[in-house]
């Protein structure tokens, strides 16, 4: 390949690439502005409008079946494209919900800067087809999250952070040696390459085990799952509520998008005599049950919320130990309906800490002076918990539904255990999502002052509330446009 | 309008909770006037559909619409319905929940605690529970009997007794745990289905009941499939499927050893809402049995139907036993419920046209039973805020009324001839004992041993009627004399239909048995022929 060549791809590639230059675009105007003037409306309307413009340039390329770029190191498909959108609507979220902060930290170029970055990695982590690549991207989300994890400054954040990122710096070297022995096995970085299956069925050693175990090490921190979780709920509670919710769905649906190729290839498609479905299977238990059983224990709000994000993680792996196309987009589904009902309990809690209520018992008697916050808080929860009618039970159902057809396939009894064991967690998660409104209803407490949401908590969590209940009257409406989802490597 | 009426029926109370909601909370008062309307509302349109007759003599009324279709690919395409109909099984108890709500509203007149909440829950506790009644989809039934979780939490938790937290908590996660296990049974019977209606070369996975309850409509080598059948461990997926739902309609029903929620409930719950839990929502228990796990897994039934006999029969005495030992008046009458619930167990097992009949029977009439005790309990309570037995001799003399409502009620729980009680039971003996020789389910032991559970109830009301109300007029505890009082106006309104109907099916059962028999005999046929066909396949 002469430069002339090189120079073509790279030109014609980055073509397809307008979403990220964008984002790229709009972190550069940030770190510009910062230098100069600090207003924060100017900021809030770059960042907006820069994600606005990503979203909706992904929109447009949505009919795209598959673009191979920079020579395969990025691939582009409908199934990215979609959580890149996810991603970009979270992103905006928070955004909006920085607005009702009243730390002025959380308003600065910078903050929203890292913000950006963290999508813009998201974005390069769902579209890699190169362990590399992957790396790069885990990295950009990595970093800026440390980062972000801190920014509230206080002793909490920092200890929280500190402690993210020496977890986090582990858990990539870990992989990344996991890389170079698949590397080393295979011969190619190109995850998605004949040669690279063909170097894994081939290959007889445990060496791949642990090479693939070595390798998820890294994937399954950053979606927060069971054994790689322990960080989460000092991040959680050390954070403003903002980066927390941030945290619990940009990096966490990016790395669940890499989870499902890499979890595909390492077992060759099913080829490889590694049983990958019964591992993930068996992560997806530990995660489900390690996530709701501690979260019993939690009095700390974010930190109990913490431990469900871990038990929600739980369902979206259900998803992937499915191993069946239906299994993905049902997966993208309870995705979908996770990043709205996740919201809705952030938008409360930043709600309630501002008034000083960040521990289950502070809520007693809120129900009746904070109504609308509440029951905001209730419809999130039971949707969390899985109830109808609300569009977490659709989620829910459809997941298992996809979990009982591949146990039917293919007659694995982990699948089954799988099966039961998640249901029923649902029970002991309605222990401590029910903990909320049974001391803001229920209990008589000390007095707060009467209040409610201002205009934009208001918009957001209608908006978000009017979601989680339609998709459960219509889950048709969103399972139209994820249909067309193709999952193609 | 006519095909509406059902969806009106379901939902007008719901509208009514919408205009709660919006209507200031300075007019108070209206409140309660607005959800006695849309009870009488119902009661209206629910006439008018009994008196209007249908072509098909399956069922009353019903409504059927597609709710959502959506295509998964390869996977064929998920149908889930909005199926509603009224049939000889769940008219009796449509019209007894109607009844119930509109006493349950009258009866909470005096509550003054928040009152928006209180009514607009109570509306929205009334469509979940016709909803539940009526649904012939299993989605939309799991909708609706979900739906009835989260209001009956809050009903308890916010309006109830000292230990009203504790109580409410532990019922949501005992029926959250029941209905999960209903949840897993679901999934597994809509994937293993196909709707024989859809075009040909389309799969379509229906949640419908009434396909799901045809064994032809099984697709072939799936794991419910009933004519090759999947083994999970020592028992075949059908019986675990059956299992599960059985069970998890038992929590609700509730059967021993899964009724441990029912006393704290009922104790902590205020009156109206004991009235509804005891004669609404422990009735939902017994008709999901009915409806869903006895049509669909017929061969699992038959095969296991000692066993669901045996529960039937441990319920009836354990509860019995319970009640005996009771302090607490309340606490007595809910145990006395499982025990009575234990006898729609025992004759839904025996499969027998008596047995079937005698447990919907039951149903029907411990609703009407039920609810009089609950607010006779409640008369006490409210007077003097103490129901422990031991603390009051003598009231006979005190509140002669008040005394013969007690006899009335307690006389028809236990079973005396000229009340429904005495019909169902009687129905629900006959069919356990020509089981045996009918079909040979379940052995003519089950009914000698349950008959005992008519003598511990005659024991523990006739005991408790000695304790409380003869001897002379005497208080001890919190209690103070001046505080007793015959029943008030508004007591006999809320006592004297009770009573009525009370006599009133236990003279005249033919009033709903000509909607209950053919059903019954249907079911049985359908039961017992699919059951039959089914294992001698094996």
């Amino acid at each position: 390949m002469n430069l002339q060549e090189a120079l073509h791809i790279i030109e014609k590639s980055l073509s397809y690439l307008y979403p990220e230059l964008i984002l790229t675009g709009g972190i550069l105007v940030l770190i510009t502005i910062s230098l100069f003037k600090r207003i924060s409306s100017i900021v809030f309307s770059v960042v907006s409008i820069s994600i606005c413009l990503a979203t909706i340039s992904l929109l447009v390329e949505e009919g795209l079946l598959r673009a191979s770029l920079f020579s395969g190191i990025i691939v582009k498909e409908s199934f990215s494209t979609y959580l890149k959108i996810l991603a970009n609507i979270g992103s905006l979220v928070t955004c909006v919900m920085t607005l009702s902060s009243n730390n002025q930290r959380m308003k600065s170029a910078e903050f929203y800067a890292l913000l950006l970055t963290i999508v813009l990695g998201g974005h390069f982590l769902v579209m890699s087809n190169n362990l590399l690549m992957v790396f790069i991207s885990m990295e950009i989300i990595s970093i800026s999250s440390y980062v972000l994890a801190g920014h509230a400054n206080t002793k909490e954040a920092s200890e929280g952070s500190l402690k993210y990122f020496l977890f986090g710096s582990v858990a990539s070297a870990i992989m990344l040696y996991g890389f170079s022995l698949l590397y080393g096995v295979t011969g190619t970085l190109d995850f998605a390459t004949e040669g690279f299956v063909k170097g894994i069925t081939e290959y007889n050693s445990p060496i791949l085990l642990i090479a693939g175990f070595m390798a998820l090490a890294g994937f399954l921190f950053k979606v927060g799952a069971a054994p790689m979780h322990p960080w989460a709920p000092d991040v959680y509670q050390g954070a403003s509520v903002p980066v927390v919710a941030f945290l619990s769905v940009v990096p966490k649906l990016a790395g669940i998008g890499i989870l499902i190729k890499f979890i595909l290839v390492i077992s060759a498609y099913g080829q490889s005599k590694y049983d990958w479905q019964a591992i993930i299977s068996v992560v997806a238990i530990l995660t489900l049950t390690v996530g709701n059983f501690s979260a019993l224990a939690q009095r700390n709000l974010k930190r109990m919320m913490a431990y469900s994000s871990i038990a929600q993680t739980g369902f979206l792996l259900v998803g992937i130990a499915a191993y069946l196309p239906e299994g993905i987009q049902f997966m993208l589904f309870y995705a979908t309906v996770y990043v709205a009902m996740n919201f809705i309990v952030f938008i409360s809690l930043q709600f309630f800490e501002q008034r000083n209520i960040w521990n289950t018992e502070h809520f007693a008697g809120t129900g009746r002076l904070l109504l609308w916050p509440s029951i905001s808080m209730l419809i999130g929860l039971i949707a969390l918990t899985g109830l109808p009618p609300t569009a977490g039970f659709t989620g829910k159902l459809f997941i298992f539904s996809s979990l009982w057809e591949a146990y039917h396939l293919s007659e694995k009894n982990i699948l089954l255990w799988l099966f039961v064991f998640g249901l029923l967690n649902t029970v002991v998660s309605l222990f401590y999502y029910l903990k909320i409104p049974y001391y803001a209803f229920l209990k008589e407490g000390q007095s707060v002052e009467k209040g409610n949401f201002n205009l934009w908590e208001n918009l957001l969590s209608l908006i978000l509330v009017l979601v989680v209940l339609g998709l459960f009257f219509a889950p048709g409406l969103l399972m139209c446009w994820i249909n067309s989802v193709n999952f193609v490597l | 309008m006519q095909q509406y009426l059902l969806s009106l029926l379901i939902f007008i109370p719901l509208i009514a909770a919408i205009v709660v909601l919006f209507v200031p909370s300075v007019f108070q008062r209206s409140f309660r006037m607005i959800t006695l309307s849309a009870s009488i509302l119902q009661a209206i349109i629910f006439t008018i559909i009994l008196s209007s007759s249908s072509a098909d003599a399956s069922f009353i009324i019903k409504e059927q619409t597609t709710w959502f279709s959506i295509d998964i690919g390869s996977w064929g395409i998920l149908k889930a319905e909005y199926f509603v109909l009224l049939d000889g099984l769940n008219v009796s108890l449509v019209a007894l929940s109607i009844g119930v709500m509109l006493i349950a509203t009258i009866a909470s007149w005096k509550e003054t605690k928040n009152q928006k909440g209180y009514y607009a829950l109570l509306l929205i506790l009334n469509t979940a529970i016709v909803g539940s009644f009526t649904a012939l989809d299993f989605l939309l039934f799991y909708l609706f009997f979900e739906f009835m979780l989260l209001p009956m939490f809050f009903l308890i938790g916010i309006w109830g007794g000292p230990r009203r937290e504790y109580a409410s908590i532990k019922f949501f996660l005992y029926t959250l745990l029941g209905s999960i296990f209903i949840l897993i049974a679901l999934i597994a019977l809509y994937i293993s289905v196909h709707d024989p209606s859809a075009v040909p070369g389309k799969l379509v996975h229906s949640f419908n009941l009434l396909t799901m309850a045809d064994p032809k409509n099984y697709i072939s080598n799936s794991i419910l499939d009933p004519n090759n059948l999947w083994m999970v461990g020592p028992l075949s997926a059908r019986t675990w499927i059956f299992l599960l739902i059985f069970f998890g309609f038992a929590i609700k029903l509730p059967m021993v050893p899964v009724h441990t929620w029912l006393p704290d409930a009922h104790v902590e719950a205020s009156t109206p809402i004991s009235v509804i839990l005891a004669a609404l929502l422990l009735k939902i228990g017994g008709y999901g049995i009915l409806r869903i796990a006895y049509p669909i897994l017929p061969d699992a039934a038959v095969e296991l139907s000692w066993i669901v006999a045996t529960f039937g029969v441990i319920s009836i005495i354990y509860g019995a036993l319970n009640a005996l030992a009771s302090k607490d008046l309340k606490r007595l009458i809910a145990y006395s419920s499982v025990s009575h619930m234990g006898f729609v167990i025992l004759g839904i097992s025996s499969v027998t046209s008596e047995g079937v009949t005698g447990a919907i029977y039951q149903m029907f009439s411990h609703g009407i039973i039920s609810a009089m005790l609950f607010l006779i309990a409640g008369v006490l309570y409210d007077r003097t805020h103490d129901r422990i037995i031991n603390n009051y001799s003598g009231l006979a003399s005190r509140m002669p009324a008040y005394f013969v409502m007690v006899l009335v009620a307690f006389f028809a729980s236990l079973g005396l001839p000229g009340f429904s009680g005495f019909i169902a039971e009687i129905m629900v003996f006959l069919g356990a004992f020509r089981s045996a020789s009918a079909n040979g389910l379940i052995h003519e032991s089950f009914a000698i041993i349950a008959t005992s559970g008519l003598v511990l109830g005659a024991a523990y009301y006739l005991w408790t009627i000695q304790r409380m109300f003869f001897g002379p007029f005497d208080l001890k505890g919190i209690a103070s004399k001046s505080e007793l009082y015959d029943l008030t106006p508004r007591e006999y309104i809320l006592l004297l239909p009770l009573a009525f109907s009370a006599l009133a099916f236990g003279i005249f059962p033919q009033l709903i048995l000509n909607w209950i028999n053919p059903f019954a005999q249907q079911f049985i046929e359908a039961v017992l022929s699919k059951g039959a066909s089914l294992t001698s396949n094996l």
